[in-house]
Order: C-alpha cells, then sequence, then structure tokens
C-alpha cells in the first residue's frame, strides 16, 4: 500500500533537468563575475536569488518528487521553509542586519 | 510476543522476550509504558524542582539572609527552573501525550514504537548527564583583566550549602555572555548546555513521531475535526516542538563551541553579540511556553466536559483557537526583550502581536466557561483541579496583557511581578491541568479510582498554598522586589509578605504529599473503576480498565465526535441527553470485547536497540566536555560507537517478527464484528 | 493474549495510513521541514556577522574561492542527478543500476566532502582563518561544518544501502523504501547548499 507514482519522470528526463541545473548554476557564476566588474547593486542579488530558488523549487519539486506527491508533506515541507524564512528575516531585522523597507 | 513456533534469527543477539521485570521495561516499545516511565521520571523531577525551590524560599524568608550563599542561590534558581521546564512538565505532557494519542485516535501503538523509546532513553540520560552536574559540575568565577580571580569572596561568601554553587548557576535562559566561557568559567554550564541539547533531542524525534501517528494512524471514521481536542492539542504541540527545537539546538551548539573551541559567537571582546543569543533562545524559548501549556489545556478541555454533562462548548473553535495559538506563538518572542534595548519599532511590533494571542486564549477561557454554564457540575477531584486551571490561568493570562504593554513591562521587567505571571500560567495553568489528567485517567492505568476525600485534600492544599505562595509576588514585584537577587535589605520593607510566601511553599509541598500518599494508597487499595468510572464522552473509555496491552480488542470505527457518548446517550426534543436502555449492556458488551479479542493481535517486539543508542549520547558529552584530556576523546569516540553499533542494529531488526498470517474467512468475520 | 493472526485495520504497522502516503515517507518529510529551522538559524547567523564591521582577522568573503567552490557544488548538484537515477532504476526492478548509481552519489558525495576539507585547510594554513579568528569565521564554519556533517552522515547512509544490495544480491522492498527515504534526505541535503553556495560564497562581501 505504498503510495503509487502516476506520473514518474523518465531517466531521459531526469538528465534533462540536471542540464538545466547546471546551466542555472552556470549563470549564477556567470553574473558573480559580472557583477564584480559592473557592479549591479541590489539587482545582482534579486537575480542570484531568484536562480537560486528555481534551482531549489527543481530540485524540490522533480527530484523530491513533490509536485507529484500528496498533498500533506508539501504542505509542512513549505510550511517549514516559510516559517523559516520568516522568522530568521524578522531577527536579522532586529539586529540591523537586514533592513526591511516598510 | 508471539507464540508461534521458532523462526529463523532475524538480528544479531537474540530478540528481547521478557513479560515482566527490569528487563521488560528496558526493552520495551509500548507506549503506555513508556507514557508510564515518562511520567515517574517527571514526578521525581517536580519533587526535586521542589525542594530546590523550598530552598530559595528559606533563604528569602528574611532579609538579608545567609542561608544560601550567593553562588548557591543562583544555582538553585537555575536548575528549578531548568528542571521543572524540561524535566517535569515537558515530560509530564509526553507522559499523557504517549499513553493517550494511539487510545484516543484508536491505534494499536505509535508510528515508530522504538523511536518513541529512543526518545525517552536520549530523555532519561539526558537528565541524569543534566544532574550529574551535582557530582562533576565545577563553576569558578572569572579572571579580571588584572589576573585576580572576580569579586565571588573565598569559600563563596556568607552563607551555607556553598557546594551547591558548581552547579548551572547562569539562569535557565543562560543570558549569554554572563553563561559563556569567561564569566561562567568551570564546566557547570557545559553541563547545563549538553543536557539540554539531549533533551532537546528527544522531544524533537518524538514529534516527528506523534505527527505520522496522528495524521497516518487513526481509527476508521477518526476524521481530524472528531478528534478529542487533548489529540488536537498534542500536535500543535508537536509542530511547535517540530520547528522550535532546532533553534535551541543550534543556539546550544554555539554557545557549546563558545566554551569549548573558542568560537566567539557571543564574546563582546570578539565582537560577538549577546542580543543574538536573546533572538535565538526567546525564539525557541516562547513557542516552549505554549508547549508547557497546551496539553495542559487539551486535558482540561476533556475533563470540563465529562464533569459538567454537557459537550464542550465550541469544539471547532476550541480546535482552531488552540492552532492559531501555536502560529501567533512564533511571532512575539521579542516581548522576552523589551528592555534589551531592542528598537521602538520591534518593540511596538511585538507588543502589538504579543495582545493579539489574548484573543484565541480568550476564546478558549470563553469556551470553558461556556462548556460549564448550565451544566450539572460534578466537583470530583479532576475537575476541582480544572475549574482551578480556568481560573487560575485567566489570572495569569491577564498579568500576561499587562507585560504586553511596553512602558509598563519595562517597569516590571525583573520584578517578582513576572514570577507571579508565569507561576500563575504555570502552576496554576500547567501543573494544576497535569493533576487533574492524574486524576481523571488514573483508573485507565490500575483499574482503580483515586481517594476522594485524599484527592479533595490535595487540591485545596495545593490552591490555598498556590496562592498564598504567587499572588503576593504580583505586588512584591511591583513595590521594588528583584529578581535572581540572592537578599534584600530589611529596609525594603518586603520581608513580612516574603514571609507569607515561604508558607504558602510549604503549604503547596503538603499538598503534594498528600497527592503521593493517595497515589500509592489508590494503586492498592483503591476501589475498582469498570470500563467506564466517569461515564465519559471519548473513545480511551471504550476499553478495559487497566488497558490491555493491545488497547483494543476491536478497532473501533467511529461515527461522530464523542463517539462513545453517543453510543450511550440520545438526544430528546429539548437537545438534552437521554440514557439509552441498553447502554449498561453496551458497555458491558465493550468490556466483554475488550478483554477476548476475537483474534490474538501480534504487537511490536521489545527492543534493546534503543536504550542502547541512546546511552551512546551522554557518553559522547561527558567527552566533549573534557575533551582536552586523553579520556575525553576516548569517551567521544566510545559513544560514538556505542550509537553507531545500535543503529546497525535497530536497522537489521524487524520491528515485529515474522508470524503467521490469518486466513481470509477468519478476516472476514472480524470486519463484520463490533 | 497474543498469539497468531492479525485483526484487519491496524494488521501490519506501515499498511494503516490514513493520509494514503506511508508512516516512514511522511516521517522523513515531516523530519526535513524541521531541518530548515536548523539551517535557517546558521544562515542567519552568518548574514548577521560575515559583513559586520571592526573584526580582527582574515573575513570569510575575502578568501573565497569562487571557481573551486563552483566545481564542488556542480559535483553536489549531480549528486542529486544520479541519486534519482538510482531511485529510479530499483523502481523499474534494476538492482545492478541501482548499486551503481548508489555508489556514484556516495563517490559524488564523497568528493565534495573532500573539497571542503580541502578549502578548510587552505583558509586555515594559507589564512589563518580559524573557528577563533572572528565571529564571522566562527559562522562560516559553524554553517559549512554541520552541512559537511550532514553530507557525511548521508555518504554513510548511501554507502550502506550499496553495501546490503552487494551483499545479498539487492534491495528488498522494506529496502527499497529506505533508499527512496535517503533520497530525499540527500536531495534536501544539496538544496540547502544550493542555498549556501549562492548566499554565502556569490552574494556575501565582507565590510568595506
Amino acid at each position: 500500500m505504498t503510495a503509487e507514482h502516476e506520473a514518474h519522470p523518465s531517466p531521459a528526463q531526469y538528465w534533462k533537468i540536471a542540464a538545466l541545473l547546471a546551466i542555472l548554476t552556470a549563470f549564477e557564476v556567470a553574473l558573480y563575475y559580472i557583477d564584480q566588474a559592473l557592479g549591479l547593486g541590489t539587482l545582482n542579488a534579486l537575480m542570484l536569488i531568484s536562480l537560486a530558488l528555481l534551482k531549489f523549487v527543481i530540485v524540490v519539486g522533480w527530484y523530491m518528487h513533490l509536485r507529484f506527491e500528496n498533498a500533506i508533506p508539501s504542505r509542512f515541507f513549505t510550511a517549514g521553509a516559510i516559517l523559516a524564512v520568516a522568522l530568521y528575516l524578522v531577527v536579522l531585522s532586529a539586529l540591523g542586519a537586514v533592513v526591511i523597507r516598510g | 510476543m508471539t507464540a508461534t513456533a521458532e523462526r529463523p534469527q532475524t538480528s544479531i543477539f537474540k530478540r528481547p522476550s521478557s513479560t515482566t521485570g527490569i528487563w521488560y521495561w528496558l526493552t520495551t516499545v509500548d507506549h503506555k509504558k513508556i507514557g508510564i516511565m515518562y511520567g515517574y521520571a517527571a514526578f521525581v523531577f517536580f519533587i526535586i524542582g521542589g525542594l530546590e525551590a523550598l530552598m530559595l524560599r528559606i533563604q528569602l524568608a528574611s532579609a538579608n539572609a545567609e542561608f544560601l550563599t550567593a553562588g548557591a542561590y543562583n544555582a538553585m534558581f537555575t536548575m528549578h527552573a531548568t528542571t521543572m521546564v524540561f524535566l517535569f512538565i515537558m515530560p509530564a505532557s509526553a507522559a499523557f501525550m504517549n499513553y493517550l494519542i494511539p487510545l484516543m485516535i484508536g491505534a494499536r501503538d505509535v508510528a515508530f514504537p522504538r523511536l518513541n523509546a529512543l526518545s525517552w532513553w536520549i530523555f532519561f540520560f539526558g537528565g541524569i548527564f543534566l544532574y550529574s552536574t551535582f557530582i562533576f559540575g565545577t563553576s569558578v568565577p572569572p579572571i579580571g583583566p588584572d589576573g585576580i580571580p572576580g569579586n565571588l569572596a573565598a569559600g563563596g561568601g556568607p552563607g551555607s550549602f556553598n557546594w551547591l554553587a558548581d552547579s548551572p548557576d547562569g539562569g535557565w535562559f543562560g543570558y549569554q555572555p554572563n553563561a559563556g566561557p569567561f564569566y561562567s568559567a568551570g564546566t557547570a554550564m557545559d553541563y547545563w548546555a549538553l543536557g539540554l541539547q539531549i533533551i532537546g533531542l528527544a522531544s524533537l524525534v518524538s514529534s516527528v513521531n506523534f505527527i505520522v501517528t496522528i495524521f497516518n494512524m487513526r481509527a476508521k471514521g477518526m476524521r481530524l475535526l472528531r478528534m478529542p481536542v487533548f489529540v488536537w492539542m498534542s500536535t500543535v504541540v508537536a509542530f511547535l516542538l517540530l520547528f522550535s527545537i532546532p533553534i535551541i539546538a543550534v543556539a546550544l551548539f554555539m554557545v557549546t563551541f563558545d566554551r569549548q573551541f573558542g568560537t566567539l559567537f557571543f564574546a563582546p571582546v570578539g565582537g560577538g553579540d549577546p542580543i543574538l543569543w536573546q533572538h535565538l533562545f526567546w525564539l525557541f524559548g516562547h513557542p516552549e511556553v505554549y508547549i508547557l501549556i497546551l496539553p495542559a489545556m487539551g486535558i482540561v478541555s476533556e475533563v470540563l466536559p465529562v464533569f459538567s454533562r454537557k459537550p464542550l462548548f465550541g469544539y471547532s473553535a476550541v480546535v482552531f483557537a488552540g492552532a492559531a495559538i501555536g502560529f501567533l506563538g512564533f511571532g512575539v518572542w521579542a516581548h522576552h526583550m523589551f528592555a534589551s534595548g531592542i528598537t521602538p519599532v520591534a518593540q511596538a511590533a511585538f507588543g502589538l502581536a504579543t495582545m493579539t494571542i489574548a484573543i484565541p486564549t480568550g476564546i478558549k477561557i470563553f469556551n470553558w466557561l461556556g462548556t460549564m454554564w448550565g451544566g450539572r457540575l460534578h466537583l470530583t477531584t479532576p475537575m476541582l483541579f480544572a475549574v482551578g486551571f480556568v481560573a487560575m490561568f485567566t489570572i495569569g493570562g491577564l498579568s500576561g496583557v499587562t507585560h504586553a504593554v511596553v512602558p509598563s513591562d519595562w517597569q516590571q521587567t525583573d520584578t517578582y511581578y513576572i514570577v507571579a505571571h508565569f507561576h500563575y500560567v504555570l502552576f496554576g495553568g500547567s501543573v494544576f491541568g497535569l493533576f487533574a489528567g492524574l486524576y481523571y485517567w488514573f483508573p485507565k492505568l490500575t483499574g482503580k479510582v483515586m481517594n476522594e476525600k485524599l484527592g479533595k485534600a490535595n487540591f485545596w492544599l495545593m490552591f490555598i498554598g498556590f496562592n498564598t505562595t504567587f499572588a503576593p509576588m504580583h505586588w512584591l514585584g511591583l513595590q521594588g522586589m528583584v529578581r535572581r537577587t540572592w537578599k534584600y535589605a530589611p529596609e525594603t520593607g518586603l520581608e513580612p509578605w516574603n514571609i507569607v510566601v515561604t508558607i504558602g511553599a510549604f503549604i503547596i509541598a503538603t499538598g503534594v504529599s498528600v497527592f503521593m500518599y493517595n497515589w500509592g494508597h489508590s494503586r492498592r487499595h483503591g476501589e475498582d473503576s469498570g470500563l467506564d468510572p466517569w461515564d465519559a464522552r471519548t473513545v480511551e473509555w471504550t476499553i478495559p480498565n487497566p488497558t490491555p496491552e493491545y488497547n483494543f480488542g476491536v478497532s473501533p470505527v467511529i461515527s461522530k465526535l464523542d463517539h462513545f457518548w453517543h453510543l450511550k446517550y440520545d438526544q430528546d426534543d429539548e437537545g438534552r441527553a437521554v440514557r439509552k436502555d441498553d447502554a449498561d449492556e453496551i458497555v458491558a458488551e465493550l468490556e466483554h470485547v475488550g478483554l477476548n479479542p476475537p483474534e490474538p493481535i501480534p504487537l511490536p517486539n521489545p527492543s534493546y536497540f534503543p536504550l542502547l543508542m541512546a546511552a551512546g549520547f551522554p557518553l559522547m558529552f561527558y567527552g566533549v566536555i573534557y575533551h582536552t584530556t586523553a579520556w575525553g576523546k576516548a569517551l567521544i569516540a566510545i559513544g560514538a560507537v556505542i550509537s553507531l553499533a545500535a543503529v546497525i542494529g535497530w536497522a537489521i531488526e524487524p520491528l515485529e517478527e515474522p508470524h503467521d498470517e490469518p486466513g481470509e474467512e477468519i478476516l472476514e468475520e472480524v470486519e463484520a464484528g463490533v | 493474549m497474543s498469539d497468531v493472526a492479525h485483526d484487519t485495520p491496524v494488521a501490519h504497522h506501515d499498511d494503516h495510513e490514513s493520509t494514503g502516503i506511508g508512516n516512514r515517507k511522511l516521517g522523513m518529510w515531516v523530519f526535513l521541514s524541521s531541518e530548515f529551522m536548523f539551517f535557517g538559524a546558521l544562515i542567519a547567523n552568518y548574514l548577521l556577522y560575515s559583513n559586520r564591521g571592526g573584526f580582527a582577522g582574515t573575513y570569510p568573503a575575502e578568501i573565497y574561492d569562487i571557481p573551486f567552490t563552483s566545481v564542488s557544488s556542480f559535483v553536489l548538484l549531480m549528486s542529486s542527478l544520479t541519486m534519482v537515477l538510482a531511485h529510479n532504476a530499483l523502481s523499474n526492478g534494476d538492482q545492478n543500476g541501482a548499486r551503481t548509481w548508489l555508489f556514484a552519489t556516495a563517490a559524488l558525495g564523497a568528493v565534495f566532502l573532500g573539497g571542503q576539507v580541502f578549502e578548510f585547510t587552505e583558509f586555515i594554513t594559507q589564512y589563518g582563518m580559524t573557528l577563533s579568528t572572528n565571529p564571522a569565521a566562527s559562522a562560516f564554519y559553524l554553517l559549512t561544518g554541520f552541512h559537511g556533517t550532514h553530507v557525511a552522515v548521508g555518504v554513510i547512509m548511501l554507502l550502506s544501502l550499496w553495501g546490503i544490495s552487494r551483499r545479498t544480491g539487492g534491495l528488498s522492498e522494506k529496502h527499497g523504501m529506505s533508499l527512496e527515504l535517503v533520497g530525499l534526505y540527500w536531495h534536501f541535503v544539496d538544496i540547502i547548499w544550493i542555498v549556501i553556495f549562492t548566499v554565502v560564497y556569490l552574494l556575501s562581501v565582507p565590510p568595506t
């Protein structure tokens, strides 16, 4: 009575995902050097965080299979992630390390 | 637990098979036995924590007293709080959750029985590790910049019991850098930090176990919104633990590294930020206090309806309010830091957030009152404690609201007003709730009821003693009596009420002694309870007392909330409960089926490995404290090897030893049954 | 009292699942969601100190070797691929394939760990940045150290499964579930590194 996997990606798809992840990583590293040279400011941070988030979602959704899984583990996992980000942003803001402009 | 023919060995060592005696208890994976062990251990720590409190109260009964040295006093208030929070209330709640959750959802055990045993043994060894500080711990004054030790007098100064000063004395909150390597040199605070680390791990493992159990192992028909409120509150507690223990784990690792390995997380001299500690500690610490109160709220939500002969008023509201309290509880931690120099914006935000928690709390209080209103109250001992909870917790909650007003809190911080607040919610709240539960569910454990006369004496002594002790602390605090300070001058005029407080403390002690006598006496000579001594509402009362090892003879099928009540009672036209004519037969039939299951039931086998794995942790942590020595390093290695070996053995060993499958016809018969 | 047969609804321990997802799998997801709070605290701690001015000694952000770390990040990322291929092979009954991919995952994990060890050694010997140099260094080592410990535990679990598969000729259904669980853990450790690589290595700057 284990959970049925209806939509299981094929090995070929897994390889494609891996290629995508590698490309995204390459973008990130390239951005790092571009920022070193040109000084992109907050745009750099925004883009790098978006890229990291994209890789995060891809690994969680497809490799960890959460996209195809029951809703319950998905909710717990997302709750943990959101709680962590929210709480620590508040802590860092209270300690002056991060400024949250209202 | 099977009596089949000999099967091939499935693990390295012979599987334990005792059914009685010490080996039975050391290797059990039965949630009920584990709950009982948690309960007795928690009570022992309750007594020890109480004795620590009495030491404090004797010192404070007179101005300028020298009953304890300053160092001993610091150690006593640190250990009193640490013991009561981590070694009494949390494991006592765990005792109830372990024993009752499977029974209340119609299951035969928790999702991971061996992990459950592991949690218990980790806690047990952690508690012993922490308390071994009284034997091994040291506390030395810091070395000043001129190379001369700090200003504590030789021999600890005036007073006695100075040997107690070698225990953790940095407060249960371990504020840095005071509890760090420079100002708290010696090993006592390492025992504190590492002891809590071990105990935190036990709770984290438990929380995973309970969440999976509650979501996955409910009986047929036991929808989430049909579960007893106690199970719901336990669910919220499990999530609170799940998300808050990792924070304190990181904080404790950081302080251990500061103390042992030279990191600079909290050392201002090297650039560390002491306020970071406060944030991390209270990020855990505030959810922690909801962890301490929610189980008791759950217990009270079970007891009040039974003894008011009415359903819980607004079940869904009580459930959602509990969830809201848990959720909001993550957003208010800095209200413990209003006087620590956080910005005005932060103070305003956290003050406002703190006030919002009063809303779901108020919902619960009004719903409890609504439950009792119009009911036929039976003031048995559990009911007295439950009603006492509602009253005392409300008072504590009101003083809590005054703390949410920031300027008011500046006045109250570090005074006895705060001490009054949290004792009203933790003692008048949690402890009263736990005692209600002990009296209420005693029959499930023993098949007997506790003595009512002794119970009432217990209650009244505790109630009077409690209020005598903690009510005066409100005005003592507002008059300026400072916390965490070993003596006060006679000119302050604080002595008379302090004497009253101390007398109250001894009245509490008398009440607790009556309880202990009642427990022991009733176990041996108590009246038989039968299946349903309280005419209760929920599923754990549909099985015989004491609870059979397999819990349910036949798994229940739940039709609605308060399933058991509806088996016994119908409603008349005006909505009043009318006992069915055949209610007594139904109850008798339940008892019969419970004692004579139609088919024998295999249970998870006992195991050595949880005990063994848990034993490795204190060894490793002793090694960490003394890691600069060769034998310290050896201890780390030995502890790691023991735990690792246990993990391997556990992984190989199956949960249940192989046994025969039933035939198809037998399964159909069973399904067609009750 | 208990002898042989079962009662249907709670017969085998793992069978009864009101949610439709097995106990062990649900348990692993629940545990992993708590790990966000653990690593979150460590990352926040690093962010607090990494560019706070006034400390003595070298700041980690001054001495990162981005090309080196990019390669080791890539290695860890690819180990998620091999992990998922191992799981895929096993669900298709390919025990040999599963075993190979398991070993590959463990190997890539070990390479990553080797890279961490090399990096730490460089930092300590060449730049003199130790645990006690300053709070930023302490935070860096604690964060990456705990992450590395998690990877090491993962490698041990992977090698154990690989060893069992070799010894018994293949993984049983129970061990198949274990592989899936180890896989979830492994991917989690990878996504934490995705965050660390970006936030700690690429984004953090020392104080000016």
